[in-house]
């Protein structure tokens, strides 16, 4: 019987009502959670269903378990002074992807590869090209900085813009391209991209493209496909991954970034030093050996999302076309509304996403066993409203 | 192609060529020196019946109690421990508990490597120098060398400890001096009086430089005058202590380190760096230092008595054959081995005994020494004897 994520990391959940609270700034995202990252919710968990994070609702599986809890006897060492440490982990991911481990970087979870490439990559007078809603990291470094930030809001199929991203990109330090995007759950094609990296470079060629494929592993879209082949034949770009989402150790903290030498080296400069522990090496070493718990992992997502999304459309709620592990979808009032009325029924759901707060909210999937749960609390929430707002 | 100006205008301010030369990497101190240094030698080639003595922290066994708060959220495989019911969150409650400060007056890293790179970036400038001991630890030097900003080195005194007036003579107009004490690599410690005074000292001569008291091995000194300067850092914005549990508490490989300061500086630390390094901590860390606060004083008094004894037994080898340590207040030694450190590092690799890598100006005759267990040093140093020509009395 495998340990599911929910039994690993339920007792590893933020808040409680005999504990106190952690000082503003200093504690929240330890686990890469984007509702604790930027506080609008979840920060007191709320006994239930979590459905406001994008985890894998499953876990990382028995034999990533075993890789941790066997490693325990070498807490005591650095990252590189044990076997496996952080070089086997370079090693293997520049393996899976067919790169030298020249072209690999780590991070302690992707948000640490996106800070150095803010940090490192935009300045007052080279700005940072981003979407709007997408993820905020960037955006939000880059701000704490005071250098320049360009947002383009997503198309009306909530698509990245790229036309629109390529007619400010001249000049800019940092253009982030987050495909599949979050929280609008959409995916560029392949061809897409490739266009739009080609169309940067022959205005900008000196503008640095970022392109997070965090939800890269739950992607069925036949048109889509990573850009790390593109990354590597193209200088100034680079792709960015994470182990928190399907590969479900959000709590361990492990990214990576695939360029070419020249774009990524500089960044590792940046990165901390023994960024990933000893545990987490081991464990991402384990997963990415482990190809069969991807393939479940992706197949078990499509499920519930497929359940997850008939059911709301069925309640009137648009949805857009997600190719990740959560929904974006129109509920017919406000973010803060459902997700208070959902969270009084224990269902946990996403944050508040600008500009689309007034009438968007992301769920994140859970597993089918849970959907079904969270569809009925769903159908409580939505139905008067959304039969309110058919009326109007 | 974004040039290498283009790079660090952003995060430095702008020194061409900084990435070039003289910084070491950001790996500084351990693994990337002793990789450039001896890139054929890895750990991989060790791991089993070698002995470490160069990276300085606890032996392995000693963690145990630490992990099995963890194991059991991990995989229910015990039950929970007595006693350990914080939660992740509460690691900044439980550790502010414990040092008898507020939680605003921490800030958390990654190792207490994200807390130096975060005060070095925030504190120095192309205009306002870093003040630092050579040798000390060079993380805080080798960024700020990255970003352009200057780098005032002063070196030790006769006695390898840290040359409190010349120091104060180099902090004017500085942004940050790093005060590593005890420091690393030459273990020396200077006692809570003198560093009193040189604070107050600095901050007559030079009112807005930050200072950074690295006490990365607090809980290895046995010095009488022994105090954290946590009580000045919490009043004083211009004081920041650096703390680390990859030293004495055993967890260096889960990366778990902070800062405690008046929420003034840390808050200056947290808008750069997006809160400090909380998205950088894992889960698995933060239970293993609330379950490492939850021992005890026992642990850590317990650990420095074993420490001490091993530390002892092996100074006073060296000392016997004639060979000179400095008055060590932390878990390693450092020693006049009269040779130049790298031969003799591989001549005990060889045998497998890790020792320490070089540290100029003193390579060519000293040698850093991380103390293990007492079995493990007696077992070293019969080693160290045969690489030495000097057979211990264990050997003899």
């Amino acid at each position: 019987m495998s340990v599911t994520r929910r039994e690993l990391f339920s007792r590893l959940r933020f808040g409680g009502s005999d504990t106190p609270d952690f000082a503003d700034g200093l504690a929240l995202s330890a686990r890469g959670l984007e509702d604790d990252t930027f506080g609008q919710a979840g920060r007191a968990a709320a006994p239930g269903i979590k459905l406001s994070s994008n985890e894998n609702p499953v876990g990382p599986g028995r034999a990533v378990l075993d890789a941790i809890t066997g490693r325990y006897g070498v807490t005591a060492r650095y990252p590189f002074n044990v076997t496996p440490g952080d070089a086997q982990l370079i090693e293997t991911i520049a393996g899976q992807h067919k790169v030298k481990p020249e072209n690999v970087i780590l991070g302690a979870g992707s948000q640490e590869i996106l800070k150095v490439a803010v940090w490192g990559y935009t300045n007052p007078a080279r700005h940072l090209v981003t979407a709007t809603p997408t993820f905020e990291n960037a955006t939000g470094t880059a701000r704490r900085m005071g250098h320049p930030v360009i947002e383009i809001k997503v198309d009306s199929q909530f698509r990245l813009d790229l036309e629109a991203m390529v007619a400010v990109s001249r000049g800019a330090g940092l253009i982030f391209i987050n495909n599949p995007n979050n929280p609008t759950a959409t995916v560029h094609s392949a061809a897409a991209i490739t266009d739009f990296v080609e169309r940067v470079r022959r205005i900008s060629p000196d503008s640095v493209i970022l392109i997070d494929e965090a939800y890269h592993e739950y992607v069925t879209d036949p048109a889509y496909s990573t850009a790390v082949p593109l990354a590597m034949a193209t200088p100034n770009v680079f792709v960015a991954r994470t182990f928190s989402k399907a590969y479900g150790m959000a709590g361990m903290r492990i990214g990576y970034a695939i360029g070419q030498k020249d774009t990524v080296r500089p960044l590792s400069r940046l990165a901390l030093p023994f960024n990933i522990s000893v545990l987490g090496s081991a464990a991402a070493i384990t997963a990415l050996n482990d190809p069969t718990h991807m393939a479940a992992e992706r197949d078990r997502n499509t499920q519930a999302r497929a359940f997850t999304q008939k059911a709301l459309e069925e309640l009137g709620c648009k949805c857009t076309v997600s190719q990740t592990n959560f929904l974006f979808m129109d509920v017919g009032r406000t973010a803060a509304a459902f997700r208070t009325a959902c969270g009084a029924q224990g269902i946990q759901v996403g944050r508040d996403f600008p500009p689309f707060e007034g009438s968007h909210a992301r769920i994140s999937i859970g597993t089918m066993d849970e959907m079904q749960k969270a569809v009925a609390v769903f159908r409580d929430v939505l139905r008067p409203a959304t039969a309110g707002g058919g009326e109007a | 192609m974004v040039t290498r100006r283009d790079f660090v205008r952003t995060v430095g301010v702008g020194a061409a060529g900084a990435l070039g030369t003289s910084w070491i990497g950001a790996r500084g101190r351990e693994d990337s020196v002793w990789s450039m240094l001896e890139p054929g030698l890895h750990a991989a080639e060790l791991q089993g019946a070698v002995i470490r003595c160069r990276a300085t922290k606890i032996r392995s066994g000693q963690v145990r109690p630490c992990l099995m708060p963890s194991r059991a959220r991990l995989v229910h495989l015990e039950p929970r421990p007595a006693g350990i019911r914080a939660r992740p969150r509460n690691f900044a409650t439980v550790l502010a508990k414990s040092l008898g400060v507020q939680p605003a007056n921490l800030s958390l890293g990654c190792g207490s490597t994200q807390i130096l790179r975060t005060a070095t970036h925030v504190f120095t400038a192309r205009d306002k120098a870093l003040v630092g001991t050579i040798p000390t630890y060079e993380e805080c030097a080798g960024y700020a060398d990255m970003l352009g900003h200057p780098v005032r080195p002063v070196s030790l005194d006769r006695d390898f400890r840290m040359d409190l007036d010349r120091m104060v003579d180099a902090s004017r107009g500085a942004g940050l001096v790093f005060y590593c004490n005890p420091n690393n690599p030459v273990a020396t410690y200077v006692g809570a009086r003198e560093t009193k005074d040189f604070i107050a000292r600095v901050h007559r001569l030079s009112p807005e430089t930050t200072i950074l008291v690295d006490e990365a091995y607090f809980e290895y000194v046995t010095h009488p005058d022994h105090q954290s300067m946590i009580p000045l850092a919490i009043e004083d914005p211009r004081i920041v202590v650096a703390r680390t549990f990859s030293k004495a508490y055993g967890i260096a490989g889960l990366r778990l380190g902070y800062a405690i300061g008046h929420p003034d500086a840390l808050r200056k630390m947290n808008n750069w760096d997006n809160a400090s390094g909380t998205s950088s901590l894992n889960v698995l860390a933060l239970h293993a230092g609330i379950a490492a606060i939850n021992q005890g004083p026992a642990f850590i008094d317990a650990e420095r008595a074993r420490n001490k004894a091993a530390r002892d037994f092996t100074v006073k080898w060296f000392a016997d054959r004639g060979m000179k340590s400095t008055e060590s207040h932390t878990n390693f030694i450092f020693t006049n081995i009269g040779v130049p450190a790298r031969g003799f590092r591989d001549g005990c690799a060889k045998q497998g005994v890790r020792v320490g890598r070089d540290f100029p100006p003193f390579e060519q005759g000293w040698c850093r020494i991380s103390i293990g267990t007492m079995e493990e040093m007696q077992r070293a140093t019969a080693i160290f004897g045969d690489v030495l020509g000097k057979k211990s009395v264990a050997a003899a």
